[in-house]
């Protein structure tokens, strides 16, 4: 294998890996407590801007670049996320299911319109530049630096997901999913369900925040046409291929449907002519529309499907209140 | 009664329930004759309401058939089945509380010709005069017997062969329901046949000509209103094996 | 301050306003946040442009502006035909994602997932036919007429205005004083006893999506005569339309009118004291005061 090829496959990876990361963060939310998060383009962004101006050099023509570590940006990246999901929940997730999904909506919305338009803080549409990367100092050997970087995303995604699996796995992550099977019976537990609704979403929230920020450092400039809703979108079908509730699904949704996204970039481009390749790419997000909708009809459990854990037990406790709080109906 | 009437409604080995693997009622055979008023029985869980719903379309069936006069209804669409003489009243919420009583009885009436609407609304504001006193009132305001007046009202105004009714004495004072059940035992006096779900079983055996008991989804017992308030198999399977002297306290 | 800002405030809100009240009726007896209704609005105008055409090539005389305004006689019956054809395109999404999932009984949230998917693909589509370059219904220019008062506005301003006013009486009286409006409202209200009480719930949910698509398509003509025509244009304001949607209270026809004017005259005043290009962020603040102060909305049952 050329030393090109595996860079590029390297490279491929990694961005797919700071998807991983963005989709572990949606399934604390919707796998595993069934909050429906519409703006997830912009708690990614929350998380891209914080990062970018810790840790970017002082720039004389906007506020900030306080040259902090790396590491310093994104801590303060996912606690900055978090800390406005927690408000978007604090103010949405006792009303209906919904308003939640149309608060996160108009979240990305607003944190669009604020990159875009508060120059002297996020560059506007120009968005921010020399973003440090990771090992930058080995920028002129292309292997050494896309591997050393997939390794930095393997690490991030590895002991997220431990994490993850092992909040799960405590008697907090069971709580979780036994709130979203039957909040009757959740509550007949004694717990309050909303406390743990909140603390989810932020924690989801905090991970997309902190995907937010390794995607920067990893491309080194941040603009806000990245994180436009396409991006919510394509995280969606992430999760929803991979199978919502399952972190490994998580994962793997998110590298096959990048690599699908990337390779229909090339099919699809190859069908149209140079001066119709905007029509190429909106034919492509129409595909992808479609796809997930069809995965919503034929296979709404996605790919690995869900890991059932305490479910069967409330399952046997309520039956009859399943379709309703379940995100999909039991197979007849 | 009186020598072999035609049935009016009836259910074979009818399965019903919720979900799939989850039957409520378990294979009950039922039957009533026409001009006849049944109460069905039974204790809590028995799957009394589950029944009727079912029969009324609001419950899945699983297996088994109802029959409305002689007429296979089993696989008739819910808001079908008015149309052809079955009408139900709910447990609860079996009024639209946001709209009018007015609007309440127009929306019933919506299922009958063109011509036979207003006529019909007149009829039921002629029975019951407290509604038409304030057609205009929202239906959330009425007291609790009035809402069962108008849900009554909204299911009579087709012309219904069957009339069958959710516990209507839930929630309502001794007074009130003993107001409501007369009502029932008069429009049942002008032929309709009515089903009656109550856990309200001294006042409801004094109206009825029949009841019927069901235990754990199954028929168990049968027979004439007036020897069942004094049944021993009474006390037993539906007040859970107390003297029969006290069985008549619901 | 400026007389002419609320002339802008009306013509937005009434534009939000007809867009808002499908969303109303979609939620209120589907019982889902429905994502794809901007692009109900972006479809029915570009419907109607490509209809408008299509008459305008046939016979040039139907391309004769009437009176004072800025379009012929094509345009009307292209609205005509641009309505029917945007409520069959919900029928048809109805009939290929929501039934099917209704029929599963699938929650809510996947409803509304659904809505986000079939959003994005009417959208790209849209964009993969048209592309994204801005169209209009006419290139004239129309002069601004004096109405007192310091206020100005355009013929077309003035009849969309007066359409809209319409539309939303008529609405109003559908629903209040007729069958398929009892039966609406009593769906919305309690679906099981509407089927008790013989009603078909498929039937008031065709209508439903008829009527909301209907307006939509007619929002989005609005805003194409008086604006421009771009794939994004419904898309964009969606978070407008879902403000009035819970601001009017879900459910209220004259609560979504109402709230769509208070958000395009709030979206008008956000203009002037702080920049146009700040404009979506005023309904994103209105939405986060109804849901703070009085979730239920205006006009709304408390739940």
């Amino acid at each position: 294998m050329s030393v090109e090829l595996v860079a590029y496959v390297a490279f491929f990876l990694t961005m797919a890996l700071t998807y991983a990361v963005m989709c572990l963060g949606l399934n604390v939310q919707w796998g595993q407590t069934g909050l429906f998060n519409v703006g997830v383009a912009g708690f990614v962004a929350i998380g891209a801007y914080v990062s970018a101006l810790l840790t970017t050099p002082d720039a004389p023509d906007r506020f900030g670049g306080f040259g902090l570590p790396i590491l310093v940006g994104w801590l303060g990246a996912a606690l900055a996320t978090g800390l406005a999901s927690f408000l978007v929940g604090w103010l949405t997730i006792r009303l209906r299911a919904d308003y939640l999904a149309i608060a996160t909506f108009g979240v990305a919305v607003t944190v669009q319109l604020v990159a875009l338009n508060l120059q002297s803080i996020t560059g506007g549409p120009f968005g921010i530049g020399f973003i440090p990367r990771p090992f930058a100092n080995l920028a002129g050997d292309p292997l050494a630096f896309s591997l050393l970087n997939l390794g930095v995303l393997i690490v991030v995604v590895a002991l997220l997901y431990l994490a993850l699996e092992h909040l799960l796995r405590s008697p907090w992550g069971r709580v979780l999913r036994a709130i979203r099977e039957d909040e009757t019976a959740a509550l007949a537990l004694g717990k309050n369900a909303t406390r743990f609704r909140l603390q989810a979403f932020a924690i989801g929230g905090a991970i997309m925040g902190l995907a937010g920020a390794t995607q920067a450092h990893f491309v080194g400039f941040i603009a806000p046409d990245n994180y436009v809703p396409l991006l919510t979108f394509q995280v969606w079908a992430m999760l929803i291929v991979g199978g919502s509730g399952n972190n490994r699904g998580a994962i793997l949704g998110a590298i096959l449907v990048w690599g699908i996204w990337a390779a229909s970039a090339g099919a699809i481009a190859s069908l149209f002519p140079p001066d119709q390749q905007a029509r190429a790419a909106a034919l492509r997000i129409v595909l992808i529309g479609i796809g997930l909708c069809a995965i919503l009809l034929l296979r709404p459990r996605g790919i690995l499907g869900e890991e059932r854990i305490v479910s069967r037990h409330l399952a046997r406790l309520k039956p009859a209140r399943r379709t309703a709080s379940n995100p999909t109906s039991p197979e007849p | 009664m009186t020598g072999p009437q035609p049935s009016a409604l009836s259910t074979r080995a009818l399965v019903a329930g919720y979900e799939p693997d989850l039957p409520i009622v378990r294979g009950v055979d039922f039957s009533i004759r026409s001009g006849e008023l049944v109460i069905v029985l039974g204790p809590n869980g028995a799957g009394k309401s589950t029944f009727v719903k079912a029969i009324a379309g609001l419950v899945p069936i699983h297996s088994g058939a109802t029959m409305l006069g002689g007429f296979d209804i089993t696989a008739v669409p819910t808001h079908e089945k008015i149309r052809h003489g079955l009408a139900f009243v709910p447990q609860t919420e079996n009024i639209f509380a946001t709209m009018s009583i007015h609007d309440n009885l127009l929306l019933a009436a919506n299922v009958l010709p063109k011509e036979k609407r207003s006529r019909r609304v007149a009829d039921l504001y002629a029975m019951f005069p407290d509604l038409a006193a304030r057609p205009s009132l929202r239906a959330g305001q009425l007291s609790g017997g009035q809402r069962q007046m108008l849900a009554v009202a909204r299911a009579l105004i087709v012309e219904p062969s069957v009339l069958i009714l959710d516990e209507p004495s839930a929630g309502l004072s001794p007074k009130i329901v003993q107001e409501v059940f007369a009502q029932l035992k008069a429009i049942n006096d002008t032929g309709v046949t009515i089903i009656l779900v109550e856990q309200n079983v001294k006042a409801a055996l004094a109206i009825a000509d029949r009841a019927a008991i069901l235990v754990e989804g199954q028929l168990r017992h049968e027979g004439p209103a007036a020897t069942l308030a004094e049944d021993p198999i009474v006390a037993e399977l539906y007040l859970g094996a107390r003297p029969a002297g006290k069985a008549a306290t619901p | 301050m400026n007389p002419q800002l609320i002339m802008d405030g009306l013509i937005a809100g009434a534009m939000i306003g007809l867009g808002a009240i499908g969303i109303t009726l979609t939620y209120s007896i589907l019982r889902f946040a429905n994502f794809a209704h901007g692009e109900m609005i972006s479809w029915g105008a570009y419907l109607a442009l490509a209809t408008s055409g299509l008459l305008g090539s046939l016979s040039g005389a139907l391309l004769k502006p009437i009176g004072p305004f800025s379009f012929g006689w094509s345009l009307p019956l292209a609205v005509l035909a641009a309505v029917a054809l945007t409520a069959g395109l919900a029928l048809l999404v109805d009939a290929l994602l929501f039934g099917p999932l209704r029929k599963r009984r699938s929650a809510v949230i996947i409803m509304v997932m659904a809505s986000f998917g079939a959003s994005l693909a009417l959208r790209s589509l849209l964009e993969f036919i048209f592309t994204s370059k801005p169209v209009y219904f006419s290139k004239a220019l129309q002069i601004a007429l004096p109405l007192g008062g310091g206020l100005r506005a355009t013929p077309d301003q003035l009849l969309s205005l007066a359409v809209a006013a319409i539309l939303v009486v008529a609405i109003h009286i559908l629903l209040t004083r007729t069958a398929i409006g009892r039966s609406m409202r009593a769906v919305s209200e309690n679906q099981q006893l509407a089927g008790v009480a013989g009603i078909d719930a498929r039937k008031v949910i065709r209508t439903v999506w008829m009527l909301g698509a209907g307006l939509a398509c007619i929002a989005g003509v609005m805003a194409g005569l008086l604006v421009q025509i771009r794939p994004y244009m419904g898309f964009d304001l969606l978070l407008p339309l879902f403000a009035a949607a819970i601001l009017g209270g879900i459910g209220s026809v004259p609560g979504a009118m109402l709230a769509g004017l208070i958000v395009g005259l709030a979206e008008a005043l956000g203009v002037q004291l702080i920049g146009a290009e700040w404009r979506a962020a005023v309904a994103f603040m209105i939405l986060v005061f109804v849901l703070l102060l009085r979730p239920q909305g205006l006009f709304g049952r408390a739940e």
